[in-house]
């Protein structure tokens, strides 16, 4: 594992990044951008989840609306943040919040992914629901919860 | 006058609060203020980023402007106030940072144009739900201004991170 860092640390792009005045803070807000609109957008389905927001528009109407726009950001966030990560990979290792976010970011999407193969099932009987039942509230609350927890990790990488 | 400003905020009791690094609970306070207005920023740019492209004639929802106005609004300016506590906290925190720096001064004058619009979008669709439809006469003042806020927002989000970097007014 360290070797591979050491690898990708030693690559003439690393390196680029970390001398280039503007390539990092360029990705910062790249990044920045990305995560606004996943936050935004799985924030909006989670809270309908939650039966908290949207109460009246059913809740694959609004996954359809916002879902695309989640994965779009969120591929575009790996992007960024893979490059950002590029730029000093054996330092980001060396940092609690990098590692708490990367494990943040995975349990979100096994949330996700319990969700829709299990949960989403039966969502023809509550999909109309102002309030949905438990499992689906946990869900949406889980979800919610991880990516903030998401983003608190990913700023306070930069203060340590 | 920003000196100034500067200057009489570093004297205050909040900011030897806001900036004492020494203790735990203050030294969260920058950090923790910062995803706050992390997370303003995301429903800002949802708020504005849906009915922007609503504008500009990108399907992304059934709803009419209207109802995007109506639903949108209360959590854009409900955003908005939280983003500027946060900001102010920030501010009071490191004032040169903000208050001497011309990226800081850029993000403000883009703000302020682009809640001027948001204002002009809220006022007009009150008066006639119909008022920025596609198919109707405000059609070119519609797409001009969708297209200048979204430009606008992207670079209010920008210039926020590259506060950090660039803008710093050295000689003061």
């Amino acid at each position: 594992m360290l070797d591979i860092l050491k690898w990708i640390d030693a690559t003439a792009m690393a390196e680029e990044i970390r001398v280039s005045v503007w390539i990092f803070p360029a990705l910062e807000v790249a990044h920045v951008a990305a995560i606004a609109l996943v936050l935004g957008s799985i924030a909006r389905v989670d809270l309908r989840l939650a039966g908290l927001a949207s109460r009246d528009r059913s809740i694959t109407e609004i996954s359809r609306e916002m879902l695309p726009w989640t994965w779009a950001g969120f591929a575009l966030a790996t992007l960024f943040g893979v490059l950002l990560f590029v730029g000093q990979p054996l330092r980001y290792v060396e940092v609690a919040f990098f590692d708490a976010k990367i494990i943040l970011i995975l349990l979100a999407g096994l949330n996700m992914l319990a969700f829709e193969y299990l949960t989403r099932r039966s969502v023809g009987r509550w999909d109309r629901a102002p309030i949905p039942p438990v499992q689906v509230r946990l869900a949406g609350g889980l979800s919610l919860a991880f990516w903030i927890s998401v983003v608190i990790c990913g700023r306070f990488i930069g203060f340590v | 006058m920003f000196e100034g400003l500067s200057s009489w905020l570093e004297q205050t009791e909040l900011h030897s609060i806001f900036s004492d690094t020494t203790h735990l609970a203050t030294w969260l306070i920058i950090p923790l203020s910062q995803t706050v207005h992390i997370l303003g920023v995301a429903i800002v740019m949802m708020a504005v980023g849906m009915m922007n492209l609503h504008l500009l004639g990108v399907q992304v929802t059934r709803q009419s402007f209207a109802q995007l106005s109506e639903r949108w609004m209360p959590w854009l300016w409900a955003a908005m106030g939280v983003l500027f506590l946060t900001g102010a906290i920030q501010t009071i925190a490191e004032p040169t940072r903000e208050f001497m720096n011309n990226t800081f001064r850029i993000k403000i004058v883009l703000l302020l144009i682009a809640v001027a619009i948001t204002v002009i979008y809220r006022t007009q669709i009150k008066k006639d739900p119909k008022y920025w439809d596609l198919s109707g006469e405000h059609r070119t003042l519609a797409l001009g201004l969708a297209s200048l806020s979204l430009v606008l927002w992207l670079g209010i989000v920008a210039a926020g991170r590259l506060i950090a970097y660039v803008g710093a007014i050295d000689e003061f």
